[in-house]
């Protein structure tokens, strides 16, 4: 492929590039991720489903954790109003939000490390309270920010920079997390589905309750590059994922549909990302509105 | 239905109340709208009675998951408008400092009553020790002033609320009510205002007309002061388009890296150019004081008794107290013990942090007597005999 196919001298205008907050500031869409991160298309789908949705930015506060897509705010929209705050954090910060201000719907950007790491017991507590908000996990399976060590979701056998040998610890797993702890919409997509990303975010926007949307999503630099697709097991020849193509065709192959999951063992689904909707219940009560309940009696005599 | 605002004040009139209910109502005088907190002896009963009124004015009690989601959740609750706070002690205290820090970088108001245990580690867990006011100084990474409170009664932990929320929405650093385990158990009567009196004297949440304007502290072109403007409120238009905790102007924007000292310098002068607004200051008897006491919170209680029986005696000896601890009123200090024969600073900890303080603006000459209590009240007399050692 000659260079220039590959990157035409005239470049169609990005259709969100309005909207951004990057093309706001500075008239073009500027991401400070690494070639093949998943990030940047996260941050424009955020930005799309904004603008289709017309999101009021007034009430869709947007708290970013702390990890590599903390930087996803230069892509977003223009309008949102956006808070980075601390690492693990974010779903604790959004609960006194949406509590002071129950006429909200915080969405919460939150990376694997950040919310199963560091920040697991924000995340138990937000899905127990059902807490009226969109808690998205992004799982790269692994600390990018701080530059590859392994995360609690880094799959078996893979190389980090603290798991020199392998990762040999049984990684955790969001969606079971947010099942067992209660929240009302849990799905997992992957990067590689887009269409299904908006899908399951305008679902979660109509949803009244927690929504927890894991998405999986690559690391070139610091998991791609160091790691086999076939992530060590023996038997099988691997090959490395130093791009952002490679591993967009190993997370596709990776990730099992719960439909088909449901008629594989334990054994064939080791190491794999079932992906799709694993709980809707909108019946679920919901937090701010028990606690306005709770307000209702209070106030009685008042 | 009611907004509930009619719960918001207790009818005025003396009650007998517990130290932490005292401030637990101040605070809701003050129009508190959201508390997170962690039930941590001795500073339980705040969340305690916050659970059953804050719900009768609209408001919001939660009991979080630990310190860390408390401190983040009122962070949360005052950024959309809320005044907020939180209860707690030491051990608490040291969870919740990273949040402190970034709160005081992005300037959102809110303010911690810290009921002081003995430590370190769990310690004794139900008598005082005033172990954090130097962790209160340096509650966070990050170069940043705080302003303290010290009161010393039930009725001053209701009226020093009540100007803590003040200072909070005036000065956006955080603010911190340095209570302890006696403190805040002891039942004393409070004279609770009228409400007409009250609402005089507090400073609501309320945006600005013009939303475009500063959302930060900055420093006037032409006169060089520091200007601060009211808290931003997420969700409003008053709301800079991207919070973030890192060196910024006045309208929340990134400021290159080389900038950082300026950042630094907005951060600290902005409490210190107003030190003299700030600073509270109380004095006894200090008109021909030969000895000064300075102290802050209980043992000036004692101290008051001590000035007295030893005045008794013959012995010119007054107090300096300190109803704020920090900012530390170091040129006030600096008058008062002009000419004095000694200093004595009874305070409820072995290190002396005041003490220090002292040592440093004063001149060297003067000598400074410590006495530390850990665990128990100053006796009057144990501070008497400290006047008389240095009288002879
Ligand atoms: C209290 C605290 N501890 C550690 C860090 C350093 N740190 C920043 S980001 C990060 C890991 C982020 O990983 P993840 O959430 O998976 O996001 P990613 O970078 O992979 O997108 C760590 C450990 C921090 N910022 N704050
Ligand atoms: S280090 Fe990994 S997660 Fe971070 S920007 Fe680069 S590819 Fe993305």
């Amino acid at each position: 492929m000659s260079d220039d196919i590959r990157y035409p001298s005239e470049k169609p205008e990005h259709p969100y590039l309005d909207s951004s907050f990057s093309g706001m500031l500075l008239g073009t869409l500027v991401s400070r991720f690494c070639a093949g991160c998943g990030y940047g298309s996260i941050g424009q789908l955020y930005t799309r489903v904004f603008e289709d949705e017309k999101l009021d930015p007034n009430l869709y506060p947007l708290v970013i954790g702390i990890g590599c897509y903390s930087q996803i705010f230069f892509l977003v929209h223009k309008n949102a109003q956006k808070m980075l705050t601390l690492h693990g954090r974010a779903p604790a910060i959004a609960t006194g939000m949406k509590m002071a201000n129950p006429k909200m719907k915080p969405i919460i950007f939150s990376g694997d490390g950040d919310c199963l790491g560091i920040g697991g017991n924000h995340f138990i507590h937000l899905c127990r309270r059902n807490l009226d908000c969109i808690l998205f996990i992004f799982n790269n399976s692994i600390y990018g920010m701080t530059g590859g060590q392994a995360a609690p979701t880094t799959l078996y056998g893979a190389i980090s920079t603290t798991t020199p040998y392998k990762m040999f610890e049984p990684r955790s797993d969001g969606v079971e997390l947010a099942l067992a702890a209660g929240a009302s919409y849990v799905a997992r997509t992957t990067i590689a589905h887009p269409r299904t990303l908006m899908k399951y975010f305008k679902k979660a926007l109509k949803h009244k309750g927690t929504s927890v949307i894991e998405v999986i999503t690559p690391c070139v630099t610091y998991f791609g590059r160091k790691n086999l697709d076939n992530l060590g097991s023996e038997g099988e020849p691997g090959e490395i994922m130093d791009t952002g193509g490679k591993m967009f065709e190993w997370i596709k192959k990776n990730s099992i549909h719960i439909n088909q999951a449901k008629f594989m063992s334990k054994e064939e689904l080791f190491n794999k990302y079932i992906i799709g909707e694993f709980r809707y219940n909108p019946s679920k009560s919901e937090y701010s509105e028990e606690y306005k309940k709770i307000q209702n009696i209070a106030m009685k005599g008042d | 239905m009611s907004n509930g605002n009619g719960k918001r004040f207790l009818k005025p009139g003396k009650y007998l109340m517990m130290g932490n209910v005292a401030m637990a109502e101040g605070a809701l005088s003050s129009g508190l709208k959201f508390f997170g907190g962690y039930p941590i002896t001795p500073s339980t009963e705040v969340i305690e009675h916050l659970a059953k009124r804050l719900p009768e004015v609209g408001g919001c009690c939660m009991q979080m998951e630990d310190e860390l989601a408390s401190i983040n959740a009122v962070m949360g609750a005052s950024l959309v408008g809320a005044k907020a706070m939180t209860a707690t002690s030491g051990p608490g205290l040291s969870l919740m400092t990273e949040t402190i820090s970034m709160a005081a970088n992005i300037e959102i108001p809110f303010v911690f009553c810290d009921v002081q245990r003995c430590g370190p580690g769990t310690g004794f867990v139900t008598v005082p020790h005033h172990n954090d006011v130097g962790l209160t100084r340096f509650a966070g990474n990050g170069e940043f002033e705080v302003i303290a409170f010290a009161p010393m009664s039930c009725q001053e932990l209701f009226d020093l609320t009540i100007t803590a929320f003040n200072y909070a929405e005036t000065y956006r650093c955080p603010i911190f009510i340095l209570s302890d385990a006696y403190l805040g158990h002891i039942h004393e009567v409070v004279n609770i205002p009228p409400k007409e009196e009250i609402l005089k004297r507090v400073i609501d949440r309320t945006i600005p007309e013009d939303t475009k304007g500063a959302k930060f502290t900055y420093e006037d072109i032409n006169t060089h002061k520091l200007m601060i403007p009211k808290p931003y409120i997420v969700g409003t238009e008053f709301c800079p388009p991207l919070i973030i905790h890192l060196p910024h102007n006045q309208d929340g924007v990134l400021m290159p890296e080389e900038n950082s000292l300026r950042f630094m310098k907005i951060m600290i002068d902005k409490i210190r150019d107003n030190i003299d607004k700030i600073s509270l200051t109380e004095e006894y008897k200090l008109d021909d004081a030969e000895i000064i006491i300075i102290s802050y919170g209980l043992p000036v209680r004692a101290s008051y008794r001590a000035v007295d029986l030893a005045r008794k005696k013959g012995i010119k000896v007054g107090i300096f107290r300190l109803i704020t601890v920090w900012p530390f009123p170091k040129e006030k200090v600096k008058k008062v013990v002009v000419g004095a024969k000694a200093i004595i600073v009874p305070e409820m900890n072995y290190t002396g942090v005041i003490a220090e303080q002292v040592e440093r603006v004063t001149d060297l000459n003067i000598p400074i007597i410590k006495v530390p209590k850990v665990a128990t009240l100053h006796h009057p007399d144990d501070i008497l005999k400290a006047i008389e050692e240095v009288a002879k």
